[in-house]
């Protein structure tokens, strides 16, 4: 039995590079995406086909949800680059996680086929495209001092001068507050990255230690689970994504001391 | 067997563990620099494929039905309404030829019986024309019989007399005679 290691296994190096088996994993995903795409773009038409009717109908679901959180088809439309792509990808490759062979071919002594996301690498940098870009998206949508000022708010101590003491001490409370905003945003990374990885790096072993007790029908009701967390997980990340997008995107209230 | 193996590669995981924590935390979690650019790189591409083969198109597509249908539901109450409004119009066109019809009919009516009358009265004064010229005719007719009869009458009497009388009477004598005759027959006449 060989119990999945907390970071990824290097299969090989192409030059001085080095191939992991979870980026074999997500090679398999762009390929698998690519083949999706090439098809979907030859049959691609007003009437949908029977290929298109089923992603259309998986996606429409997903637009439901992404314009709870949005509340508004527009910004959906806006986000859905980033957020689409997170909750497909990850569906994916979690997924791909279940098929058999997973853990159990090995190359050269290592996994072959691991998880893409029991690795802390591909989370932190999916966690990190979704904060920066929400970061960005905030910076274009509600202005550079706005979205600025929500962190460090030099602004609102500025302006606090004119208004008296009390006015000021507020200030001072909300440029602290400001400085545990900065401390969220990174927290957002690490929660991000840490929860995606953490359950399907925990999901991995599951199913690794269950296959090699006892290799027959046991495991199945652990693979169902799976099948959940990893819808659940892709949702997770999904939403949180749009959650601060939208929260960055909005203009913040301002009240007036 | 199983759990023995269980226990040694837990036991293998925590020295993977150890030995790693050498690096830092980072590199005991399996945080690599050179791996997250890479995955980095991987999420892009995989990231572009999603968005510019499969989810723009699709809401692209999806877009597009959405505006053909808003567009046609939209055409289907123009079309309603020109459909409502040609009805409508048909119905007074109708209308307006059943009122123009029954006019031409009424007019109709009225002219013929304008024409009716109108060849009656032609026609009575044909025949009083017709009346008048036979009248005429008779009259004619009836004065040149008289004329003749009377002429005819007048020699009669003229042989009866001669004959009556044997011999000629004096030339006015005669004529006193023929003419007191035919005085007299003129009269009777």
């Amino acid at each position: 039995m060989h119990i999945p290691t907390l970071a990824p296994e290097t299969l090989f190096h192409v030059g001085q590079f080095p191939v992991t088996n979870t980026i074999i994993n997500v090679w398999l995903a762009i390929v698998i995406f690519l083949i999706i795409g090439l098809c979907l773009r030859r049959r691609l038409g007003v009437r949908p086909g029977k290929m298109q009717n089923f992603i259309e109908y998986f996606l429409e679901i997903l637009l439901g949800y992404f314009d709870q959180v949005t509340g508004d088809r527009k910004k959906t439309m806006k986000f859905l680059p980033l957020a689409g792509s997170i909750f497909f990808f990850i569906l994916l490759s979690n997924w791909l996680g279940l098929i058999p062979g997973t853990g159990s071919i090995t190359f050269g002594g290592k996994m072959l086929l691991r998880p893409a996301n029991t690795d802390l690498n591909l989370t932190v940098s999916m966690a990190l495209v979704s904060v920066v870009a929400s970061h960005l998206f905030g910076l274009i949508t509600v202005g550079v001092f706005t979205h600025l000022n929500k962190f460090v708010q030099i602004g609102t101590l500025i302006k606090s001068f004119r208004k008296g003491p009390m006015a000021i001490f507020t200030a001072i409370i909300e440029v602290a507050v400001g400085f545990i905003e900065i401390i969220s945003e990174m927290a957002k990374v690490l929660s991000l990255s840490l929860r995606l990885f953490g359950n399907i790096f925990a999901g991995e072993v599951l199913m690794t230690v269950m296959s090699s007790l006892v290799g027959l029908l046991v495991p199945t009701p652990f693979m169902l689970l799976e099948l959940l967390v990893g819808l659940i997980q892709a949702a997770v990340f999904t939403m949180l994504t749009l959650v601060y997008l939208t929260v960055l995107t909005t203009e913040p209230a301002h009240e007036e001391h | 067997m199983f759990l023995i193996d269980i226990a040694y590669a837990s036991e293998s995981a925590e020295a993977a563990a150890e030995t790693a924590s050498g690096g830092g935390v980072l590199a005991s979690l399996g945080i690599d620099p050179v791996l997250l650019i890479f995955q980095l790189i991987n999420f892009a591409v995989v990231a572009a494929i999603l968005w510019f083969l499969i989810l723009k198109p699709l809401t692209k597509k999806m877009a597009e039905r959405q505006n053909m249908i808003d567009d046609s539901l939209q055409n289907v109450k123009k079309i309603e309404d020109n459909l409502a409004r040609s009805e409508q119009k048909y119905q007074e066109r109708i209308d307006q030829a059943k009122v123009e019809a029954s006019k031409i009919l009424e007019k109709t009516n009225q002219e013929a019986v304008e024409l009716g009358d109108n060849l009656k009265k032609k026609a009575k004064k044909e025949i009083e024309l017709l009346v008048d010229q036979a009248k005429r005719n008779i009259k004619i007719e009836h004065d040149e019989m008289a004329a003749q009869i009377r002429a005819s009458a007048a020699e009669l009497v003229v042989a009866a007399v001669e004959k009556v009388l044997g011999e000629k009477l004096k030339e006015s004598d005669d004529k006193k005679v023929i003419s007191h005759a035919l005085k007299d027959l003129g009269e009777k006449l």
